[in-house]
């Protein structure tokens, strides 16, 4: 318990996270409430035809907010002070205080959950007022199974770029390889129509669990790619599974490498 | 102290180019990006294969990855002008070479130097791929066409490398410059294709996609290739001169 209050304390004096806070509360809204100004133009010219996922897609684009959460939450340990100031790692102090690696990574990936899980309900919030704001009466209902989803999906991003950041210490590769497969033009579009195995790819299979409601999803971002594939439920377990597995092999190999080498 | 300007860029030049081949993260990246292209390079030509035959352009599918294939070099700008910030390098470079503007205009020829010659090895062994893959089946361009293109995507590359590196001098740290451009190029910018259709051809990224796609005579308000790379070019003095300007002034 005080290693996940230490964890939290160490996540909230991190300059980096400021940005991640930002973009991941007011990116959705913003992106919802571009989208529903589109929708509305269609509703009142009666072509609409995906009122459903308005709002969605600010979520599933704003988990970019929670991407640089967890791969800060690592990054930031390993990161070399200047010569001037010992060239010394935080993570050879953390381990020196915690000194049970795995109870070190489960507070760190505690502290990742409860902030991505808190993120996540503000940035629905936000979202949602912002697509009442401009739709007024014709905003689509809310569903919670939907907003659990959106909320699950955050979770889990946070968790798998906190457990790749784990095995590459160092934050440029997972936030490259995390931010382009979460935006619009993501690798799981391109292998999708090469092999149907990209539908097990943890992005797309989390996308499952808010987005495509519908049988056939058609959006002028997307184009008509997207057939659903999982249920919702298949969706979350699939991606589960990718998070798992990545924190166990993060977790074997933090737990047999030497400090910062 | 006084030395001639022109004397003093070589030496700078040269340490600048040094300082950025033994940067062993500038290879990673570079290895790094020829592997995901030629990857990629596979995925859309099986995918090109799939669909119609015989109606495909090679050079359409052999620059589709140019959408991925910048992620390597906006991290490979950017690496070049943060490393000076992790661990004090920048006050050892500017002990030895006190003109702040020299440096760091030399360091952004530097980067061109590195960036031209990688470019076009990239996209060159993309299309490449492609043609050797689809020589039957798509139709064949003249070579002229190939040339053009190819010479376009590595400006474009060249351009968005420099951009990079003037945003991330500007502000000193590699997580923010990253967060901040790749979110500019893979998720601002394809919204905008949405919502601001009309001023959106004037943004880097845009321009300097006409300056190696094909013309299409779908597009109706399109810029010619020599436009496009006139307003990225633009964009990218702009950036380096507030780099510079910012530089100047700023502690170090």
């Amino acid at each position: 318990m005080r290693a996940f209050h230490a964890e939290l304390s160490k996540l909230f004096s991190l300059p980096g996270i400021w940005l991640a806070f930002l973009i991941g509360v007011f990116a959705p809204a913003v992106i919802a409430a571009l989208d529903s100004i589109a929708q509305k133009e269609e509703i009142i010219a009666g072509v609409s035809t995906r009122l459903s996922e308005v709002g969605y897609i600010g979520l599933a684009l704003g988990v970019q907010g929670v991407i640089i959460l967890g791969v800060l939450a690592v990054s930031s340990e390993y990161l070399t002070e200047s010569s001037e100031s010992g060239g010394g790692q935080q993570i050879t102090t953390s381990l020196t205080v915690v000194s049970s690696r795995l109870h070190f990574l489960l507070a760190k990936a505690g502290a990742v959950t409860v902030i991505s899980i808190l993120l996540c309900m503000v940035a629905i919030i936000t979202t949602v007022s912002a697509t009442h704001l401009i739709l007024g009466e014709y905003t689509p209902a809310l569903e919670w199974s939907r907003l659990i989803g959106a909320v699950c999906y955050w979770t889990f991003t946070a968790l798998l770029a906190l457990g790749i950041t784990v095995l590459t210490k160092n934050s440029i590769i997972p936030l490259a390889v995390l931010m382009i497969n979460s935006s619009v033009v993501s690798f799981s579009v391109l292998l999708y129509r090469v092999t149907k195995l990209a539908f097990y790819l943890p992005d797309r299979a989390g996308f499952e669990m808010f987005m495509f409601t519908s049988d056939r999803y058609h959006t002028p971002l997307t184009g008509s790619l997207f057939d659903r594939y999982h249920t919702p439920f298949t969706g979350g377990l699939v991606m589960f599974t990718w998070v798992a597995v990545i924190f166990i092999v993060a977790a074997i190999v933090f737990h047999r490498r030497d400090v910062a080498a | 102290m006084s030395v001639s300007s022109s004397r003093k860029i070589t030496p700078i030049l040269g340490a600048e180019l040094d300082k950025l081949v033994t940067l062993p993260w500038i290879w990673i990246t570079l290895m790094g990006t020829f592997m995901l292209n030629l990857v990629l390079a596979a995925a859309y030509t099986s995918v090109g294969l799939q669909g119609a035959a015989g109606t495909q352009n090679i050079l359409n599918i052999g620059l589709a990855s140019m959408g991925y294939l910048q992620a390597g070099f906006i991290i490979l700008g950017i690496l070049a002008t943060c490393s000076e910030y992790t661990g004090g390098q920048i006050r050892t470079t500017l002990t030895v070479i006190p003109w702040r503007g020299f440096q760091l205009s030399a360091k952004h020829l530097a980067m061109a130097i590195i960036t031209i010659p990688a470019a076009f090895i990239i996209t060159a062994s993309g299309v490449l791929y492609t043609f050797i893959m689809m020589k039957d089946t798509a139709v064949v361009i003249e070579i002229d066409a190939i040339i053009e293109s190819l010479a376009g995507a590595t400006g474009y590359l060249t351009l968005t490398t420099l951009l990079s590196a003037a945003i991330g001098g500007l502000l000193r740290r590699t997580t923010p410059a990253l967060v901040i451009l790749l979110g500019y190029y893979f998720i601002v910018s394809p919204l905008t294709r949405d919502f601001l259709p009309s001023i959106r051809i004037y943004f880097p990224d845009t321009a300097g996609h006409y300056m190696y796609m094909p013309p299409s005579s779908d597009e109706i308000n399109g810029l010619t290739p020599v436009q496009g790379t006139c307003i990225l070019m633009l964009w990218t003095l702009i950036f380096i001169t507030v780099a510079i300007v910012f530089y100047r002034k700023r502690d170090a």
